[in-house]
C-alpha cells in the first residue's frame, strides 16, 4: 500500500516536472531545475524497483552532476528564452507532435501488453555487491572499454579546449 | 560464477591499446625543456617520433591479425561473450588497420603544412582504431555501442583539428551532433530490442526476435537508422559532404574509409545474426537504401567542383554498392562485401593523400581545377590519382572493377537462385550507376593530363612517407585487380566460418 502511495506520488511529480522542462521556453534556467525534480522522481521509482545502485547514481550523476553543467552553461552564456528559437518553425512542430501522438497511441498498448514473465531474481538483484560481480566478471571487457573511452574523451576535450597548443 | 577469460583472444587490440594511452604521455614528457636526450624535440622531430611510434603499434597489431586470420576463433570470456574474434573480425581489423597505418603516413607532412602537428592527433587516432576494432568483433549491443562510440568521439575531435579553421570546426560541430543523434537512435533502438528478448548477445536477441510483432521490428528498425547514419548512406547521408570538406584532408580519408569497414562489419553482424529473423522486412528497406545511395551520390557527384565533396558524394555512392553485398546475404555476398571494403580502403586513401600533399602554407588546394597540369609537374601524383579514379569507377583491370564484379555476381547468383528479380535490378541498377560515376571520376585524369597548369602553380613535392603511402596504393589497386581469385576464395571461407561460429554459439 506505502508503495503504491509512493509509486503514484513520484510517478505524478516526474510527469509534472518532465512537462514542466519542455514548457518552460521563457525561462531554461527554470526548465533545468524542472530537470533536477524529474531526475529525482525517477531516482525514487528505480529504488522502488529494488535497484538502490541505479537509484543512487541517478542523483549523483544526473542530478547532482549533469544538470549543474547545464546550470552553469546557461548561466555562463546568459541564455533567454527568447535565444532559443521558440518562435521557429510551427509546421515541423505540429508535424513532429501529431508523429510523437500517434506513435504513443500505437506503441503504449503494445509495449504493456507484452509484458511477459521474468525470470525470478535473488535478494542480492541490482544492489552494488551483485552489480560489481557482474562488471567485474561477464562485463569485465565492456568496463575496461568505457574506461579507454573516458581517456579518449578527455584527450579530445583537451585539445579542443586549450588556448595554445604547441 | 566467474568466467573463463581468453586474454589471448585481445591481441590485436593491446598494441593499439597501449598506443592509445601512452601516446599522450609522450607527447607530454618530449614537450620538457630538457628530455632524456638532454636536448628538446623540434616540434616537427617530435611529430615524425610520434608517427613511428603509433605506426609500430599499428604493425604489430597488424601481424597479430594477420596470424589471427588464420589461426581458430576466438572469445574473450565464456558465458556471456563480449567479443567474438573470427575471421570476419580478424579480416576486417586488418583493413582497419592498414587505412590506420597508411592515414598515419600520409598525416606527418599535411599536419605540419597546416600549422597542426599535435601529438594528441595520434593519441586520438589510436583510439578510434581501438574502437573500430571492438567493433568489428562485438558480439553483443552492450560491445557495439560502447565500440562506436570509442571510435567516433575522437573523430569529432580530429575532424575539428585545425582549431584556427571555421570550416573544421563547422565539420567537427556538424559531426558531433548528426553522430549524437545516430548514437541516441541506436541506442533506443537497442534499448528497446532488449527489452523485447531480454538479451544483449547478438545470437540469443536471433533466437527470440519475433518479426510478427510491432516493438520488435521497430527497435531493429532504429538500429538499422542508426548503422545507416555512421555509413553514411541515403537517406542519412545529409551531414557526408560539409563534414568531409571541412575536416583535415588526412582525417577525410580516415573517416571514409576506415569508419565505413568498421560499421559495415557491425551491421553485418547485426543483420545476419540478430535481425536474422526479420531478413525478408529488413531487405526491403535496405534495398530502397542501397538503390538511393548509390544513384543520389553518383548524380550529386557529378555537380561537385571541389574534390573533397566529390569524394565526399563517391564514398556515398560507394555504400549503396556494399549495401548489394549485404542485401544478397549469401557467403559469397559477405565475401564480395569484404574484398570490396578492402579495395575501397586503398583506392579512397590514395586519392585524398594526393589532395592532401596539394595542400599548402595552410590552404588547402581541394578544388578540381587545382589539379591542372599534374602531369607534368608530378607524374607519380598524377599516375596514382588516375589509377585510383579508375578503380573508383570500377574500370578493368583495376582492383575496383573486381570488387564491383563479385559484389554484383553475388546478386545475379542469388537472384537466379532464389528467382528474385528484385536482386536482378539492383545489380542493373548498379552497373548503371557505374557508368554514370564515369562522369565525374574521368574528369580528374582529364584535368590532370590535358590542362596545362596555371603559372602560379607550383604543387608540393611527395615526402619520403607519403611517396610510400602512394606505392603502397597503386600497387594495391593494381595487384587485387589481377590476382584478386585467391584472396576472394580464402575470404569466401572465412565469412563461412564466421557465420559457422557465430550461429552455434550461445551463452
Amino acid at each position: 500500500m506505502t508503495e503504491q502511495v509512493i509509486f503514484y506520488v513520484s510517478a505524478f511529480v516526474a510527469l509534472i516536472s518532465a512537462a514542466g522542462v519542455v514548457l518552460n521556453v521563457r525561462n531554461t534556467l527554470y526548465a533545468a531545475l524542472c530537470l533536477v525534480i524529474t531526475m529525482l522522481s525517477l531516482a525514487v521509482l528505480f529504488i522502488l524497483l529494488n535497484a538502490e545502485f541505479i537509484g543512487v547514481l541517478q542523483v549523483m550523476v544526473y542530478a547532482g552532476a549533469i544538470v549543474v553543467l547545464f546550470l552553469f552553461v546557461i548561466m555562463l552564456l546568459n541564455i533567454r528564452g527568447g535565444d532559443m528559437g521558440a518562435d521557429r518553425q510551427p509546421v515541423l512542430k505540429v508535424i513532429g507532435t501529431l508523429l510523437i501522438v500517434g506513435a504513443s497511441v500505437k506503441l503504449v498498448p503494445l509495449l504493456s501488453e507484452s509484458r511477459r514473465a521474468w525470470p525470478e531474481v535473488g535478494p542480492e538483484f541490482g544492489t552494488v555487491r551483485a552489480i560489481g560481480g557482474t562488471l567485474y566478471t561477464d562485463y569485465l571487457l565492456a568496463f575496461e572499454i568505457a574506461g579507454v573511452l573516458l581517456l579518449a574523451g578527455i584527450v579530445g576535450a583537451v585539445v579542443m579546449g586549450k588556448q595554445r597548443i604547441d | 560464477m566467474i568466467p573463463q577469460i581468453d586474454i589471448g583472444a585481445l591481441g590485436p587490440m593491446l598494441p593499439v591499446a597501449v598506443g592509445a594511452i601512452l601516446l599522450p604521455l609522450a607527447e607530454v614528457l618530449m614537450a620538457r625543456k630538457r628530455t632524456f636526450l638532454s636536448r628538446p624535440f623540434t616540434q616537427e622531430r617530435r611529430g615524425t617520433f610520434l608517427a613511428v611510434a603509433s605506426l609500430l603499434c599499428l604493425v604489430i597489431a597488424l601481424i597479430i591479425s594477420v596470424n589471427g586470420l588464420l589461426g581458430p576463433s576466438r572469445v574473450f570470456n565464456s558465458g556471456n561473450p563480449m567479443i567474438v574474434m573470427d575471421g570476419v573480425a580478424h579480416f576486417l581489423n586488418i583493413v582497419v588497420l592498414l587505412g590506420a597505418s597508411l592515414t598515419v603516413l600520409g598525416s606527418v607532412k599535411y599536419l605540419a603544412d597546416i600549422h597542426s602537428n599535435h601529438g594528441e592527433y595520434y593519441a586520438l587516432l589510436m583510439s578510434s582504431v581501438l574502437g573500430m576494432m571492438f567493433l568489428t568483433s562485438a558480439s553483443n549491443l552492450m560491445m557495439l555501442f560502447l565500440a562506436l562510440e570509442l571510435m567516433s568521439i575522437p573523430l569529432y575531435v580530429l575532424a575539428g583539428f585545425r582549431r584556427s579553421s571555421l570550416r573544421s570546426n563547422e565539420s567537427a560541430l556538424k559531426y558531433f551532433l548528426i553522430g549524437s543523434f545516430a548514437s541516441g537512435i541506436l541506442l533506443y533502438g537497442m534499448a528497446i530490442l532488449y527489452g523485447m528478448t531480454g538479451s544483449i548477445s547478438l545470437a540469443e536477441i536471433g533466437k527470440r526476435f519475433d518479426p510478427e510483432s510491432a516493438p520488435h521490428l521497430l527497435g531493429a528498425a532504429l538500429v538499422v537508422v542508426g548503422l545507416g547514419f555512421k555509413i553514411s548512406s541515403v537517406p542519412f547521408h545529409q551531414w557526408a559532404p560539409d563534414v568531409y570538406e571541412g575536416a583535415p584532408t588526412s582525417v577525410t580519408g580516415f573517416m571514409a574509409t576506415t569508419v565505413k569497414v568498421a560499421a559495415f562489419g557491425a551491421l553485418m553482424r547485426v543483420l545476419a545474426v540478430a535481425l536474422e529473423p526479420a531478413a525478408e522486412l529488413l531487405y526491403g528497406a535496405l534495398w530502397v537504401m542501397a538503390v538511393l545511395s548509390m544513384t543520389l551520390g553518383n548524380v550529386m557527384a557529378i555537380i561537385q567542383q571541389n574534390i573533397k565533396r566529390m569524394l565526399a558524394y563517391s564514398s556515398i555512392a560507394h555504400v549503396g554498392y556494399l549495401l548489394v553485398g549485404v542485401i544478397v546475404g549469401t557467403l559469397d555476398g559477405y565475401a564480395a562485401v569484404l574484398f570490396y571494403l578492402l579495395v575501397y580502403t586503398f583506392m579512397t586513401i590514395g586519392a585524398f593523400t594526393v589532395v592532401a600533399i596539394l595542400a599548402k602554407g595552410g590552404e588547402d588546394r581541394d578544388r578540381v581545377e587545382d589539379l591542372a597540369g599534374l602531369s607534368q609537374s608530378r607524374p607519380l601524383m598524377a599516375v596514382v590519382m588516375t589509377l585510383c579514379m579508375f578503380a573508383l569507377a570500377g574500370i578493368p583491370p583495376t582492383a575496383g572493377f573486381m570488387g564491383k564484379f563479385h559484389l554484383f555476381r553475388a546478386a545475379i547468383e542469388r537472384g537466379i537462385e532464389i528467382g528474385d528479380t528484385s536482386l536482378f535490378w539492383l545489380a542493373i541498377i548498379g552497373v548503371l550507376n557505374s557508368a554514370i560515376s564515369l562522369a565525374y571520376y574521368l574528369r580528374v585524369p582529364l584535368v590532370m593530363y590535358f590542362r596545362d597548369a596555371p603559372p602560379t602553380s607550383d604543387p608540393d613535392v611527395p615526402g619520403f612517407f607519403e611517396r610510400v603511402v602512394l606505392l603502397t596504393c597503386l600497387a594495391a589497386v593494381v595487384l587485387l585487380g589481377i590476382v584478386p581469385d585467391d584472396i576472394f576464395n580464402v575470404l569466401s571461407q572465412t565469412a563461412a566460418s564466421a557465420q559457422h561460429l557465430l550461429l552455434l554459439q550461445s551463452p
